[in-house]
């Protein structure tokens, strides 16, 4: 219950990513003087909630991202822009002609947080110990068993019934590490955006002897026997109520100011508030409803910091069900809701009305595409009538989380369909475990969808779209998009890349295989004394955590 | 008359003194009420697996990012959940008789037991510091109240029940944080304030052991003041009124003990419900206790920690009754056990 | 005290309790406390207020309480909305007095099944005492071990979301305390004198119960029922908080006051409001509780 109040926190997926690459000249010339430096260089945040785990294998959830960020290194680093992915523990790669073959170098000097040296073979292990069935790593599908050349069978291999095949089929996987220093993996296909699954935190190597040493359930539950790459190491664990990182002493990229970071594991938005009123925390994300109390406060809108986040949602329609079914209802229900009311008004200005699928900040941001779904309750209705009959027949079942924030949403959503087009809504408001259970069982109408960035590629955004996906529930299906998506995926030129995705986009939209709402953003306050915040579109819980790094506290 | 033939030994509120058939007895008593834990265990456990088996959504239902088929396939593997009912049912029973509760399906794997004992003791703490908070408030000002009934020290108490029984805790948390922590912080320019939550032994546990203990004082006060006022008006007490008896005598011999029994039967669940968690008052102050854990468990459907969770609530429930049980016979002699 | 004593004296001298029945008799002592008769007064407003609120919106007397003006929302005081609006621009006022409805509802039907149940295990229990009294409180046991929350999760699962599941679901879980303290006070109470003559007289067990153990038992029920109203009452509130309670957009002061507390820091009055609004029906329903007890208690017609 208390993990899912009152924030839109619905879709953080682990947007696995980590960016270091930078993480160097943090170190050096942007960091203050040391003069004006506070003594104590602690920086106090809150993940909202205890992370399940920190094996890079078993994660899944922002608020285990947010540490993983800090203490893994994957062989790659987006950049905070965005814009690329940048060496880590890689120094560099090549790409074959073909497309096929990816080289890494493992960089000499990378060392384990016990000092030794992080080797090629530690990704070969990492990456088999993913694939392998009896770890059940959440996300060994789509992002290893999609790319890696021999891990398609990963789908068909049973953990228990085929235990005897799964030596053949790990040794049998495009991994190889021909010295210390040469990761070399092999795909199925060429993949433009392999470079970015290369960067996700769960990418990160993993030591087979710590891992047979400790057992591995058990190896990243203590500070002791968590060994890991990063800037950071966990030195502590208190359990339901933070997580501290020291410097991993060891890091090749040298030292950061930061000192200490506490990771409180505070799931009340209040309660996180007034602690950092009372200079207990340094960064808060500022309750929806105290928005405009922090905007007219003389010192506290100072402190405001806004970060637009790579997240968006939209209206699922289950397209299997009356009036669903039908294109143009699904397209009425599109321009029935008002998205300035809703970001403006309910959502206080804390995100940006979008009739569009692919959030700003990303290269596939075509605002101009959406205008087939522009608000226009007049005409919705109309469409309406004309597709389906009398709107005042139709009674929709909404399905909504039940989390304060997804309730107050869900009801604005609900009005705007009964005012603007006459039908009824039923809001059925239930538990979070009994929701997701209905949509994968299509029980349902209408539901409120999103997704977050795993990495800023459109692939990550287009495949989501695609028929039989199980990350949109409605059943949408188009074979005209299924083609152009399929096309622009392993597409090397960039160009006509971007080409197939806005034509696919454009379908989307026309179709109304959604009805787009809006693009979160991100208000946090955060304290004047803390300098060097360096934030991307992809924070996880906090704005600027994946670069702790960079920040400092100066005297206050 | 009354006094006469309900007369407890004189000069002591509770008496002690138990002959010696009756200590064999009790004795008994106890142990089978004990024994009798096992039935009501081998019941709890099984509802609850009927029950979790048909609650809806699977631990690995999710919001977001979807699990695909196969790495749901491999987790049910995993954990065992891809056996038939009957079996995992049985299995458990057997791992329970050798108190191994299995490991977390949240915490990846983390067994269940150590994350109870970690979240067990601050819980603990607070419930326990809180029930004494309840017994000395809640019984103390509800004798006072009634025996100055319709004076301004009743008005008060029964204003402050009031008050006390209407406010959510989450109201009365948010708003003493608000007071003692962020406004009194401001005030004194950071000099002197209370901590906004967490769990410490030191301030850190006066605002949640308010929080938690203000409601059930204000409903012990209520119970304890309207029994007494019942008490009062019995015959024997109007009786030891006539003779003439000092007032404290009176109070302390006759009513109290008499006003005490329901009080003490609303204690025992108070006390259960207190030792257990208050999911809310550990949500506010951000408390790593043991009712968030639970609620945790249950809505990410974690069915061992649930099941553990269920069992230890169940031994506190049965023995916090027992001990009510015990009391009785303690305060009343006349009620008779077994 | 002794005033207690003489005004029940005084109200032997003046009634005939002879010639009035039990329930008049006591209609009669309700009546002459004030206080009581306030909060009863407070409680029949109450249920007009539930009964006639749609007709009161209907007459433009007050606003709709489902009609959103995002614009203004969380707006202060105004002519237009004597209380402000809240987070979707709706009438706080009209939102409290339909919000009655609801609790009032929940409060009295859950007040209504913890009774039945809880007082018959209670009475029974406590009664037959031994083989009976131990079988029925071990039943107790298990019920109360049980994890509500799943209970509840599973309830809400196979009925759907809806008032109706709301009434059975807290109905049905909440019942132990009661039947806990009717046992307990039964328990003393068949040892004392009147009971035991009753028994020599050749009493049956129901009559016992009903005649004898039963008003006797009244005080203490009827202080736990008045502060069970409430409680049923934040119950549906800390439901709603879990997912599982009334589905919006009905409002009810338990999710007025949950949603109330997200603008804690900012906008204090919306939780303050439906609280306070609890508070005052708390407050009545005490009153009467005690005027009741005072009213019946079968000792004082002696």
């Amino acid at each position: 219950m208390d993990d899912s109040i009152a924030r839109l926190r619905w879709l953080r997926v682990p947007a696995l990513l980590t960016v270091v690459g930078l993480l160097v000249a943090a170190c050096g010339t942007s960091a203050p003087t040391t003069s004006n430096l506070a003594k104590d260089q602690t920086l106090r945040v809150n993940i909202n909630t205890e992370p399940n785990s920190l094996d890079p294998g078993q994660e899944q959830y922002s608020y285990e991202g947010a540490i993983g960020a800090s203490i893994s290194e994957a062989l790659l680093k987006i950049k905070p822009d965005l814009s690329d992915a940048a060496p880590a523990t890689a120094s560099s790669y090549s790409v074959s002609s073909d497309g096929l073959t990816w080289t890494f170098k493992i960089r000499s000097n990378a060392k384990w947080s016990d000092g030794k040296p992080v080797t090629a073979a530690d990704f070969v292990y990492a990456w088999q110990r993913i694939l392998d069935p009896r770890l059940a790593a959440t996300y060994a599908d789509p992002f290893f068993d999609g790319t890696i050349a021999g891990a398609a069978d990963y789908l068909n291999l049973d953990p228990v019934k085929d235990a005897a095949k799964i030596p053949d089929f790990l040794s049998g996987l495009g991994l190889s590490a021909p010295d210390a220093s040469t990761f070399v993996v092999k795909l199925q296909a060429p993949m433009p955006f392999f470079k970015w699954i290369a960067s996700l935190w769960m990418s990160a190597p993993v030591r087979k002897d710590v891992v047979d040493q400790y057992g591995s359930d058990k190896w990243a539950t203590s500070p002791t026997s968590l060994i890991t790459n990063g800037q950071y190491k966990v030195s502590e664990f208190v359990s339901k109520d933070h997580i501290t990182l020291v410097p991993n002493t060891n890091y090749w990229g040298g030292q950061p100011t930061i000192t200490k970071i506490i990771n409180y594991e505070i799931s009340d938005d209040n309660q996180a508030y007034a602690k950092y009123l009372n200079g207990e925390l340094d960064l808060d994300n500022v309750p929806l409803a105290n928005t405009d109390l922090v905007k007219n406060d003389p010192k506290l809108k100072n402190e405001i910091k806004f970060v637009p986040q790579l997240t968006l949602f939209w209206m699922d329609f289950n397209t299997r069900k009356a009036p669903f079914n039908n294109k143009q209802a699904r397209l009425a229900f599109s321009k029935a809701v008002d998205r300035n009311a809703l970001a403006t008004n309910v959502l206080k200005g804390r995100s940006a009305p979008a009739t569009f699928f692919i959030p700003k900040g990303m290269n596939g941001y075509r605002p101009d595409l959406g205008k087939t779904q522009d608000f226009d309750a007049a005409a919705a209705k109309t469409m309406l009538t004309q597709a389906v009959g009398d709107p005042s027949k139709i009674t929709i079942d909404f399905l909504i989380r039940n989390s304060t924030a997804n309730k107050q949403i869900g009801e604005f959503l609900a009005d705007q369909l009964q005012t603007n087009l006459g039908v009824k809504v039923n809001q059925v408001v239930i538990d979070s475990k009994t929701v997701t259970t209905r949509l994968r069982k299509h029980d349902y109408q209408l539901y409120v969808g999103g997704w977050g960035a795993d990495y800023p590629d459109d692939q990550d955004w287009f495949d989501i779209w695609m028929t039989g996906s199980g990350n949109v529930f409605g059943g949408y299906s188009n074979p005209d998009y299924d083609a152009l998506v399929k096309k622009a995926d392993i597409e090397p030129d960039a160009k006509k890349r971007q080409d197939y995705y806005d034509q696919a986009q454009k379908i989307l939209i026309d179709d109304a295989g959604g009805g787009f709402l809006y693009q979160r953003n991100y208000m946090f306050l955060v304290k004047p004394y803390v300098k060097g915040l360096t934030t991307t579109a992809q924070d996880f819980e906090d704005v600027g955590d994946w670069f702790w790094g960079k920040v400092s506290i100066a005297q206050h | 008359m009354a006094v006469a033939q309900g007369a407890p030994p004189r000069g002591a509120l509770i008496s002690f003194k138990i002959p010696r058939g009756r200590a064999v007895s009790l004795t008994l008593y106890i142990i089978r009420r004990i024994l009798w834990l096992i039935p009501v265990l081998f019941f709890v456990i099984t509802i609850t697996f009927v029950l979790i088996h048909f609650a809806p959504g699977s631990p690995w239902d999710k919001e977001g990012k979807q699990l695909s088929a196969a790495v749901v396939r491999n987790l049910n593997a995993k954990y065992g959940l891809s056996d038939p009912f009957l079996v995992q049912y049985g299995r458990y029973l057997v791992n329970v008789v050798h108190f191994d509760f299995g490991l977390s399906f949240q915490y990846e794997d983390q067994p269940v037991s150590g994350l109870i004992l970690k979240s067990w003791p601050p819980t603990a703490v607070i419930g326990v510091l809180a029930f004494l908070m309840i017994v000395i408030f809640g019984i103390g000002i509800g004798v006072v109240a009634a025996l100055r009934q319709n004076t301004w020290v009743d008005y008060i108490v029964v204003g402050f029940s009031t008050v006390g029984a209407s406010t959510p805790a989450f109201v009365l948390g948010i708003i003493l944080i608000i007071i003692f922590s962020v406004t009194l912080y401001r005030i004194t320019g950071g000099n002197f304030s209370l901590p906004t939550g967490d769990f410490a032994l030191d301030q850190h546990l006066i605002m949640p052991v308010v929080t938690l203990a203000t409601l059930p004082i204000a409903f012990i006060a209520r119970l304890t003041r309207a029994s007494t006022l019942e008490v009062l008006r019995q015959d024997y007490i109007r009786t030891a009124w006539a003779k003439g008896l000092r007032e404290r005598l009176v109070v302390t011999k006759h009513v109290l003990k008499n006003s005490l029994i329901p009080v003490v039967s609303a204690l025992g669940p108070t006390f259960a419900v207190l030792i257990t968690g208050s999911v809310i008052v550990e949500s506010v102050f951000n408390i790593p206790g043991i009712g968030r854990a639970f609620v945790v468990a249950v809505s990410s459907r974690d069915y061992p920690m649930i099941l553990a969770t269920t069992i230890l609530f169940s031994v506190v429930v049965a023995l916090a009754n027992l001990v009510v049980d015990l009391l009785y016979t303690v305060i009343d002699p006349r009620v008779r056990l077994g | 005290m002794a005033a207690a004593a003489a005004v029940s004296l005084e109200q032997i001298d003046w009634e005939n309790p002879e010639q009035i029945g039990l329930w008049r008799d006591a209609w009669q002592r309700f009546r002459r406390n004030p206080i009581a008769v306030g909060g009863l007064i407070f409680v029949c407003l109450l249920v007009l207020d539930a009964l006639l609120a749609p007709l009161l919106v209907s007459l433009h007397l007050i606003a709709d309480p489902l009609k959103q003006d995002v614009a203004h929302s969380y707006a202060g005081f105004s002519p237009q909305h004597l209380l402000g609006t809240d987070y979707l621009g709706r009438d706080l006022l009209s939102r409290v007095m339909f919000g009655a409805r609801i609790s009032l509802m929940i409060g009295l039907t859950v007040q209504a099944i913890y009774l039945a149940i809880g007082g018959t295990v209670g009475l029974i229990a406590g009664y037959f005492g031994g083989r009976v009294d131990n079988l029925l409180m071990r039943f107790v046991d298990i019920w109360y071990a049980f994890p509500d929350l799943l209970f509840l999760l599973v309830v809400v699962a196979v009925l759907g979301p809806s008032l109706f599941t709301i009434f059975v679901a807290i109905g049905v879980i909440g019942w132990v305390d009661l039947s806990r303290l009717i046992r307990g006070q039964v328990l003393s109470l068949k040892e004392k004198e009147f009971v035991e003559g009753a028994r020599a007289a050749g009493s049956g067990p129901s009559k016992i119960i009903l005649r004898h153990l039963l008003p006797n038992t009244l005080g203490p029920i009827i202080v736990s029922l008045t502060f069970g109203i409430p409680r049923a009452i934040f119950l549906e509130a800390t439901l709603s908080y879990l997912g599982v309670g009334i589905p919006p957009p009905t409002p009810s002061w338990g999710i007025m006051i949950q949603d109330g507390y997200q603008a804690i820091f900012a906008y204090p009055h919306q939780v303050l409001v439906p609280a306070l609004a609890l508070a005052i029906t708390m407050l009545s329903f005490s009153f009467i509780g005690d005027g009741l007890r005072d009213a019946i208690d079968p000792r004082m017609r002696r």
